[in-house]
């Protein structure tokens, strides 16, 4: 620390610019991440949220509600099963719907249309409002971003391109399913707009897209083979299948390892220059009788300072971004991956620097005496 | 015993296929309290010399004995170690660390050896004090004159108390007040603390300063007797007296 501090002091300009750049790199990591988890949140924040184990879907829908049709009957069947505890089914359709009272604009807005069983597991708490009856299939529960565009408690609901309506009861919060917010109402709502042409339901009795089991060591193998025309996978699987939810995912996470590998190369470059322009300093150390040790603490307590401040400015500057960017934005940061973050940027950082330790290691004090100068 | 002691040293570099013998069976004792210089053509070995007995370099033949110690037989570690506590090296140009002050150049060795005490920064103050640097203190390296760079490397040299000091063409740098002015700080701390001092120069004014010189040409040490001088260091009391 001793050198550490002093020659950061003495070299203010190039480390400045060396920090700058440090906190842009943390910067852009901070903020993808907070575009990636904004993004997953939106494209599955339901299914994310619910609170199961294993999802049923049928055979060769790989794991997308939208390509899985079911009877509620095998439900029954998969609660008889032994480690599941529970199973609910729940059905989903994309649609728009219109704000149908005086006192709400005419604005249209997508929204997904979840049908699951009041009461059950799938049903989430409302925040507003009181939650799904059974008996009421006019009433439904909806996510609270919908009260940004206008809608309240009481709203009738038109339903485009279907004679069906509804009426807002309760609000909920962070539910959105396929980048839309969810509105969840019950099953034979839910039927009546999905199926509402002959046929569409290929002649399943009671069709549901998924069946979600709670219960732990739950032997999805088992449940394939006694079920013919079933698939369970875990719920990660599950989320995984939303539509979009892999490409998205693939795309951020391949941008933060490039950064993350980018800030390791560009630290480790800058330390090593900056470690050979001083070789004939650090010979002369050694000659006077500095231990390798000494020096090499001195780079690294260097890195380390240099990234825990950039980074630090970095995460500062992120959530002082995200106080101005617009609510529409998918972007939502998570502190513990915002934290994660921060310690692999610094861990990357430090380890690059060992490649100037190892090159102080190498240093002769020999160049010190007369002949090399 | 302590001081430094060559007992047939020789060192052979190995370049590819040219060999070179830069030193060439070299035995030589440097008591505490003695000073002594060496002289030679470029290219002699001197250097080299230097570099064996501030054990930066092994020896391919022969052993230095320093302060009783055997240097072929310790590890790098403790090589490091006895540089750090028992050899002052002074160089050629003063080779300060630029980022750090006159005052800090002196700590830093300290630091090396572990725990900075409140007694180390007492005792840099007053070495840099006797050697005239009390109001450079704060200064940079960049910000101080040729002379003053060399007497705080010298200072550097000191802070560890050093037994054995090392001195490879301190004054190359330097105009002949400064030059004489260095090496009689030299001979001063060798002879009130009672160090061993090996000097490498070419200048020979500086001999005067100095209990014995040696010459070395193409590797072999010789005691050069004509700048023997019967009256030891009657000189440099002279130069101190009429200083003062
Ligand atoms: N690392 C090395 N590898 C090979 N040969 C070397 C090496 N270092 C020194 N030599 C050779 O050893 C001999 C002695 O070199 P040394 O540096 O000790 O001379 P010197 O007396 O200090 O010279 P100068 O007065 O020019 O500083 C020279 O012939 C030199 O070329
Ligand atoms: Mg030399």
């Amino acid at each position: 620390m001793f050198l550490a501090i002093r020659e950061l002091k003495h070299g203010k300009l190039r480390f400045l610019m060396i920090g700058v750049i440090t906190v842009m790199i943390a910067w852009l990591v901070f903020m993808l991440s907070g575009l990636g988890n904004g993004l997953s949140t939106l494209s599955a924040a339901t299914i994310k949220n619910m609170d199961a184990t294993y999802v049923t879907f049928e055979d060769g829908s790989r794991a997308s509600m939208s390509r899985s049709l079911l009877s509620e009957s095998l439900a029954e069947k998969l609660e008889n099963q032994p480690n599941v505890s529970a199973a609910t089914v729940m059905g989903a359709t994309m649609g728009t719907i219109l704000n149908n009272s005086d006192s709400g604009t005419n604005e249209k807005v997508d929204i997904a249309i979840l049908g699951t069983t009041p009461g059950s597991f799938l049903e989430p708490n409302v925040i507003d409002g009181k939650p799904l009856q059974a008996n009421e299939s006019l009433e439904v529960i909806a996510n609270d971003t919908l009260k940004k565009k206008g809608f309240k408690i009481g709203d009738t609901l038109k339903i485009e391109g279907s004679l069906e309506k509804m009426k807002i009861v309760g609000f909920v919060n962070n539910e959105t399913y396929n980048h839309l917010p969810a509105i969840f109402t019950t099953l034979d709502k839910w039927r009546s707009i999905q199926f509402a042409a002959p046929g569409s339901d290929k002649g399943i009795e009671k069709p549901v897209n998924a069946i979600m089991l709670q219960g732990k060591n739950i032997d999805s193998e088992k449940l394939n083979q006694l079920f013919k025309n079933t698939e369970t996978v875990t719920k990660s699987a599950a989320v995984q299948g939303m539509p979009g939810y892999k490409e998205e995912n693939g795309t951020i996470m391949m941008m933060l390892a490039f950064l993350l590998a980018i800030s390791a190369f560009v630290l480790g470059v800058f330390f090593y220059v900056l470690t050979l322009q001083k070789s004939n300093q650090f010979g002369i150390l050694k000659a006077l009788g500095a231990s390798n040790r000494f020096l090499g603490r001195a780079i690294v307590s260097q890195v380390f300072l240099l990234s825990f401040v950039s980074i630090t400015a970095g995460v500062l500057l992120t959530y002082g971004t995200a106080l101005i960017l617009p609510d529409e934005m998918p972007f939502s940061l998570d502190l513990k991956l915002v934290v994660l973050y921060a310690l692999l940027l610094l861990v990357i950082s430090i380890l690059s620097s060992l490649v100037s330790v190892r090159k102080i290691t190498k240093i002769d004090p020999l160049q010190a005496i007369g002949r090399m100068e | 015993m302590s001081g430094i002691q060559f007992k047939n040293v020789s060192k052979l570099y190995q370049q590819g296929e040219n060999q070179v013998l830069a030193l060439d069976d070299i035995s030589l004792t440097v008591e505490q309290g003695e000073f002594i210089a060496v002289i030679g053509p470029s290219g002699s070995g001197k250097s080299t010399f230097l570099a064996i007995a501030g054990a930066l370099l092994q020896t391919s033949k022969g052993e230095v004995i320093l302060n009783g110690k055997n240097l072929n037989e310790l590890k790098p570690k403790n090589l490091v170690r006895l540089r750090l506590e028992e050899i002052g090296f002074i160089l050629q140009t003063s080779n300060l660390v630029p980022y750090l002050n006159v005052l800090e150049q002196l700590l830093v060795v300290k630091k090396m050896a572990g725990k900075l005490a409140k007694v180390d920064k007492g005792y840099a103050k007053e070495l840099l004090q006797s050697l005239g640097l009390a109001a450079k203190l704060e200064k940079l390296p960049e910000q101080l004159s040729g002379g003053e760079r060399q007497r705080t490397a010298i200072a550097r040299a000191f802070m560890n108390n050093p037994s054995i000091i090392l001195a490879d063409e301190p004054t190359a740098s330097l105009d002949s007040k400064r030059a004489h002015e260095v090496v009689q700080l030299i001979a001063n701390e060798a002879k009130t603390r009672n160090k061993a001092a090996i000097m490498v120069t070419h200048d020979e004014r500086m001999l005067e300063y100095c209990d014995k010189v040696y010459r070395m040409e193409d590797g072999r040490l010789k005691h050069d007797d004509s700048f023997n001088r019967e009256n030891g260091n009657t000189l440099l009391e002279d130069k101190q007296l009429q200083e003062n």
